[in-house]
């Protein structure tokens, strides 16, 4: 029992000295010190830097996915099929330099010409 | 633009998160840097080793450790510390069979540890002497005890680890650590009361 208390008195004292050496260091091994624990933060911060762009490579990856499964979807699906003459008419219309509200404006008359017989087989004709 | 805003939100909750870390770390490393020091250079006996060894240790228990439990950063930080000084002693010892192979004599075995402990200082410059050539006496005893029982008696004593964290730093079992710790403050009290260092036993 003294011996353990003997121990205890005895570690005590080799802690206190312990902390007094520490307490001793002088200030150039002090700034070599904080020096030193700045370069290891700098690591934990070009770390974090790294660890961000880990972490948007999933987000960016997923959006780039869709982008490309998008597009080949679109370019994949094949368009409604057009008749060719019509589609030509509609494309000479739509370049053609005619007045087009003229030709609505004269639609009735255009309607009611058609019904006349006189002009029914005009077409026939010749 | 929901996409864009989840990662602007978690840009934002890990940027947090680092800096928290961060500040942590930061304030772990400071509270041990100056005991690791001592710790380092008590076993290697050289200011710039103990200082590489002490950057080195920082540095790796940050980039690998940082974002464990901070609970967990001390029994690791001693780790690493202790891995890298018994990296160290290996060098030499290899360097100084090389060295005396050759028939030359290495460096470190004409290493004064004497002269690297600090300079005196207190208000009772005798009391300072006294108490620095008592802990220059432990030093010395220190570097008499198997590898083993000085680390377990430095991580216990000096550093104040408990056992199980002390076990984790050492790599062994909480009953080594024990056994261990136990060996090297008898022993130490029994080659210090040889030397009369009445300081440590009175």
């Amino acid at each position: 029992m003294s011996d353990d208390n003997g121990d205890s008195k005895f570690e005590r004292r080799t802690k206190r000295a312990f902390d007094d050496s520490v307490a001793a260091l002088d200030a150039a091994t002090r700034s070599k010190l904080t020096q030193a624990r700045y370069r290891a933060l700098e690591e934990q911060t070009s770390a974090r830097s790294r660890g961000f762009g880990s972490s948007l490579l999933p987000a960016g990856t997923v959006a780039a996915t869709a982008l490309v499964a998008f597009l080949v979807v679109w370019q994949a699906t094949p368009p409604a099929p057009v008749p060719q003459a019509a589609a030509l008419g509609d494309l000479e219309i739509l370049l053609g330099e005619e007045d087009l509200q003229m030709l609505d404006e004269e639609i009735e008359f255009y309607g009611w010409l058609e019904e006349q017989p006189e002009f029914a087989n005009v077409d026939s004709v010749g | 633009m929901g996409l864009a805003l989840s990662i602007a939100q978690r840009e934002a909750s890990l940027e947090t998160e680092g800096a928290l870390i961060g500040a942590l770390i930061e304030a772990f490393l400071r509270e041990v840097e100056a005991r690791a020091y001592r710790i380092a250079l008590m076993q290697v006996r050289d200011r710039h080793e103990a200082l590489d060894i002490v950057q080195d240790a920082m540095i790796r228990l940050v980039q690998r450790y940082a974002n464990r439990p901070s609970e967990e950063w001390a029994p690791l930080f001693y780790r690493i510390l202790q891995n890298r000084i018994r990296d160290v002693q290996r060098r030499r010892a290899v360097r100084s069979r090389f060295v005396s192979f050759f028939g030359g004599t290495a460096s470190e075995e004409e290493h004064d540890p004497l002269a690297e402990a600090p300079a005196p200082r207190g208000d009772n410059p005798l009391e300072q002497v006294t108490a620095d050539d008592a802990m220059r006496a432990l030093e010395l005893a220190l570097k008499d005890l198997p590898a083993r029982q000085r680390e377990a008696f430095m991580l216990r004593n000096f550093e104040g680890l408990d056992v199980a964290a002390t076990a984790t730093a050492m790599g062994c079992t909480e009953g080594s650590v024990k056994t261990h710790y136990s060996r090297a403050v008898h022993r130490l009290r029994e080659v210090l009361a040889e030397h009369g260092e009445e300081h440590w036993n009175e």
